[in-house]
């Protein structure tokens, strides 16, 4: 019965931001400090206390409308959202409600291996509320102020996702991009990043939208997934047995995996009582200073991928691990700027640096192995010098340990550069293939695939130190000889 | 003592050492004793008061060059400023026994040139009123005639002065709250140009109205003071950059002015006959002396009220959310829920005129009512501003009543909210606007009690119009 409804989600992510003060005040805003320490009178709202805006917030906002080609709004105002709220100290919220700093624009989303471009209604400035933490105590509810004032961005989409697995998709590509452009950590489980989902259900074939459901506290990816799932068929359910839906925050639970808990209904919606705040003026933005972050902005993750699939000739899986973030991007385009083999750059950082540095919990500004190294490392193996697995994993770990060390000399020092002199190649096999006359047999009456088990023997002979081309040569000559 | 009514005469007695800091502080402070029926007063602070005033004669004795340009300068504040450590309360009960943790940027200036603050004055609560009666610590009188309003909100700081217990004060004007007190007590008055004096530590009533001014007996004093406080403020971002001229140095006029004044002003319906006939007089003498006075038709006066009423009310009313009981000031300890907590607190919180004006400003932002109010008022605002700059592109200054009737009786209009509202009219176009105005002592009712003439001039004209002020207070007021 499910095939029958089209789901039509939107998003509304926040992303809190990176900056060093928060949005309106000097107060610091790093996560998990001791509550309430990071407040002044200007977050905790004391009588006679102005805003003040963040240079920071704004550079963040203009950066982001770039990146996903919004209009950039120039003449940009400040709203107040007013509501009564223990977390809230001021009794309102800085926002931007009428003229928002970034409209329209959009983000390339990739499912099943399909492209599909989401819109992008706008993105605003706000700032966020303190945390309300109600299951310290019995009798009493908490309140935090530390986050009181952080600067956000929020992103809305237009209803342009129709499954929960482009939602997914969609929050992962807005993730990435927010990390690109080092503006917020977007960390779902720490709350820097966090989505509430507009979710409704219609006919396919239909066009007039259904009636949406709101999900808020959505803390992760895959919860974000959960939910989106449960709500539509919790909708779908209702219209089969022939039900309305009704407008309505809902709350999804991750233990239970359910949407069921009703924050507000509609006729509970607060009125919000937006206007202009009149404590700041209109932040205005000149040309000059939108082209001057235009200009500085990093290259992106599309025309990443683009150079990386198009011109390196690397595969779409590989591309995709290297515009993970931007700075493994950097670090693959400095190394491929110093090697012929991008493959053998991209092989590297994938499979050997990445998992350096995760075993050893750091990341690549802790990696200090000169691109030089890494260069002459990709030579060392193209050239036959040393097996590519030897080198993986017996040169590697030495290398950054020693990275002033040329990998060579590592390789000679360790006695581990191949040998492909035929002279020495020649007594090895001799002596293997003396040693396995019945299996010498077996192979000329055609068990071809012995000749695996003779490379094997001559390595072990060898000490690794066989070149493995010129051995299969020489083995295949003796054998079919 | 002798009566000081200047800084001048102030500063020339502690050069001749017939005057410490010590005696006039203690002078001032038995002033402040014997005028406590006036209830200008909400905390005096004596003892620090007289401490400074020890280290600022010790500072001097050891190097009179090294004190500050407001040495000798003694000064209440309007009970709606920050003073660290102090407490500050808007003559609420919401704020029942807080403290704030910081001063005021203009107050700080003040003190950074050695000015002597010696005690917090009474006001209307939040600086909502104009007769100073909306207080927690009741009404005020006019020292002039004790069954007088004598003005507000900034009513405290006006009696204040007027009664000789300090040389100075620091009001607030929303819509006229230093300049109707001032001429209500017989005192010069200014507000500045919005933006010019920040309003960080000014707790707010209407954000894009509130200014910082001034209350003394001359336009010298309240130049000098205007020029310590003003000028940018990192902390206020609606605080103008321009640099700041030093009023108190270029007072001198001696050009011909180009005045203008409207007939819907001096010929509205409710203004009061001798008010009519001391401004016309004033016009007359000024044309007398060849400077151009000029009849102009404004058609929108009567907007300004309804208009001014939609926006400062609207403003308020979220300025005022975070009075909730949750962080600092009066909580009801009877409320168990966080609703009850905002429900009992701010009922019994605030006053019934601050109530009224939170109601009418949640009621004009309300769905449905936005765009009827609010969007139609701030058009008005819009409006009222262009034209009203429009007029001083070929005027220097704009002459206008400040009250259309002298100070009534305590009580009298206590039960009329509108009547109240419209006795603003020749205000609050000022703070409309956001141009620079004066209140200046012109001359006297057949019963006694002052009348005040209001100039307004161009954004940023200060010093223009301190200049002429001080010809007009030199030459035409009695």
């Amino acid at each position: 019965m499910h095939d029958k409804y089209e789901i039509v989600i939107g998003l509304e992510i926040h992303v809190q931001l990176k900056t060093k003060s928060k949005a309106f005040c000097g107060d610091d805003t790093s996560f998990g400090s001791e509550p309430n320490t990071q407040v002044s009178v200007i977050s905790l709202g004391h009588p006679g206390t102005l805003p003040v805006p963040n240079k920071q917030h704004i550079e963040s906002a203009v950066k982001l409308g770039l990146a996903l080609g919004c209009t950039i709004n120039k003449e940009n105002r400040f709203d107040r959202k007013n509501y009564f709220y223990a977390d809230l100290p001021k009794g309102y919220q800085i926002t931007q409600d009428e003229q928002p700093i970034c409209l329209g624009g959009g983000i390339v989303i990739k499912v099943e291996n399909k492209e599909k471009y989401i819109k992008l209604t706008r993105i605003h400035m706000e700032e966020d509320a303190g945390k309300s933490i109600h299951d310290v105590s019995p009798k009493y509810s908490m309140i935090d102020l530390n986050r009181a004032g952080v600067p956000l961005l929020e992103i809305v989409s237009d209803p342009d996702l129709r499954s929960a697995d482009e939602a997914y998709a969609y929050i992962g590509e807005i993730r990435r991009m927010v990390r690109w452009l080092d503006i917020s950590d977007g960390n779902m489980e720490e709350g820097s990043l966090r989505c509430d989902c507009n979710i409704s259900v219609r006919l396919k074939g239909t066009t007039k939208l259904g009636t949406r459901c709101e999900i808020k506290n959505v803390n992760s990816l895959r919860n974000a997934k959960r939910a989106i799932e449960y709500e539509a068929n919790r909708q779908i359910t209702i219209l089969e047995a022939g039900g309305e839906i009704e407008q309505q925050t809902r709350s999804y639970d991750a233990d239970k995996d359910n949407t069921d808990t009703i924050l507000r209904d509609k006729e509970d919606a607060h009125d919000y009582r937006y206007f202009p705040e009149p404590d700041m003026p209109p932040v205005v933005l000149t040309e000059t200073y939108i082209e001057t972050l235009q200009k500085n902005l990093p290259k992106l993750p599309a025309a990443f991928f683009e150079l990386l699939t198009l011109e390196h000739q690397l595969s779409e899986y590989d591309a995709k691990i290297l515009t993970d973030d931007l700075e493994t991007a950097n670090f693959y385009l400095t190394l491929s700027k110093q090697t012929q083999n991008k493959k053998a750059a991209a092989n590297l950082i994938i499979n050997r640096i990445k998992s350096y540095l995760n075993e050893n919990s750091l990341t690549l500004k802790d990696f200090n192995l000169g691109f030089d190294k890494m260069a002459a490392f990709i030579k060392m193996i193209d050239t036959g010098q040393v097996s590519s697995a030897i080198a993986y994993q017996r040169i590697f770990p030495v290398l950054v340990e020693n990275p002033s060390k040329a990998p060579v000399q590592i390789a000679e020092e360790l006695g581990l550069i191949q040998n492909a002199d035929v002279d020495f190649l020649s007594q090895i096999v001799d002596e293997v293939l003396a040693s396995y006359p019945d299996k010498v047999t077996i192979y000329k009456k055609g068990k071809k695939g012995l000749i695996g088990f003779f490379m094997g023997e001559v390595m072990k002979k060898s000490k690794g130190k066989a070149e493995p081309k010129s051995t299969n040569k020489l083995l295949r000559e003796k054998l079919d000889a | 003592m002798k009566k000081f009514q200047s800084l001048t005469e102030i500063q020339s007695a502690l050069a001749n050492r017939q005057l410490s800091m010590v005696d006039l502080v203690q002078y001032y402070l038995s002033n402040i004793e014997t005028t406590k029926h006036l209830n200008a007063y909400v905390e005096i602070y004596e003892a620090a008061a007289l401490d400074h005033a020890k280290q600022l004669d010790a500072k001097y004795k050891d190097n009179p060059e090294t004190v500050g340009r407001l040495f000798g300068m003694v000064i209440s504040i309007k009970d709606v400023l920050c003073y660290k450590g102090h407490q500050v309360t808007a003559a609420s009960k919401i704020l029942e026994g807080f403290t704030s943790l910081f001063t005021a940027t203009a107050i700080q200036r003040l003190l950074d040139e050695d000015a002597i603050i010696i005690g917090r004055v009474n006001c209307d609560q939040f600086a909502m009123g104009s007769t100073n009666e909306n207080s927690v610590y009741g009404p005020v009188l006019n020292p002039i005639d004790n069954t007088k309003v004598p003005g507000g909100s900034s009513g405290g700081s006006a009696v204040s002065v007027k009664s000789d217990t300090c040389l100075a004060s620091i009001g607030t004007d929303t819509g006229g709250s230093v300049r109707q007190p001032a001429a209500f007590c017989d005192l010069v008055g200014i507000k500045p140009t919005y933006g010019r004096v920040s309003r960080y530590g000014l707790l707010a009533y209407a954000s894009s109205f509130d200014q910082i001014g001034v209350l003394s007996h001359t336009v010298r004093d309240a130049a000098l003071i205007l020029e310590v406080m003003a000028g940018e403020d990192e902390m206020d971002s609606t605080s103008s950059q321009k640099p700041v001229e030093s009023y108190s140095t270029s007072l001198q006029f001696e050009r011909k002015a180009k005045i203008a004044y409207f007939d819907t002003a001096l010929e509205h319906e409710g203004i009061h006959p001798e008010i009519k006939s001391t401004l016309s007089t004033l016009i007359q003498q000024l044309e007398g002396n060849e400077h151009e006075v000029q009849k102009v038709s404004f058609e929108y006066l009567d907007y300004i009220i309804p208009a001014y009423y939609v926006l400062t009310t609207a403003e308020a009313s979220s300025n005022l959310s975070r009075y909730d009981g949750v962080r600092f000031g009066y909580r009801n300890k009877a409320a168990k829920t966080l609703e009850e907590v905002y429900r009992y607190s701010r009922t019994e919180g605030f006053s019934p005129e601050v109530k009224r004006r939170i109601m009418l400003g949640t009621f004009v932002l309300s769905s449905g009512y936005y765009d009827a109010y609010y969007t139609k008022a701030q058009k008005a605002r819009q409006l009222i501003q262009q034209k009203t700059l429009e007029i001083l592109q070929d005027f220097d200054y704009i002459l206008m009543p400040i009250s259309p009737t002298p100070p009534w009786n305590l009580g009298e209009n206590a039960d009329d909210p509108v009547a109240m509202y419209l006795s603003d009219i020749f205000t609050v176009q000022a703070n409309m606007v956001g141009i620079p105005a004066v209140s200046l002592p012109l001359g006297y009712h057949s019963n006694g009690l002052p009348i005040g003439v209001q100039f307004m001039a161009n954004r940023f004209e200060e010093a223009s119009l301190f200049a002429f002020s001080e010809y007009i207070f030199n030459n035409y007021c009695s």
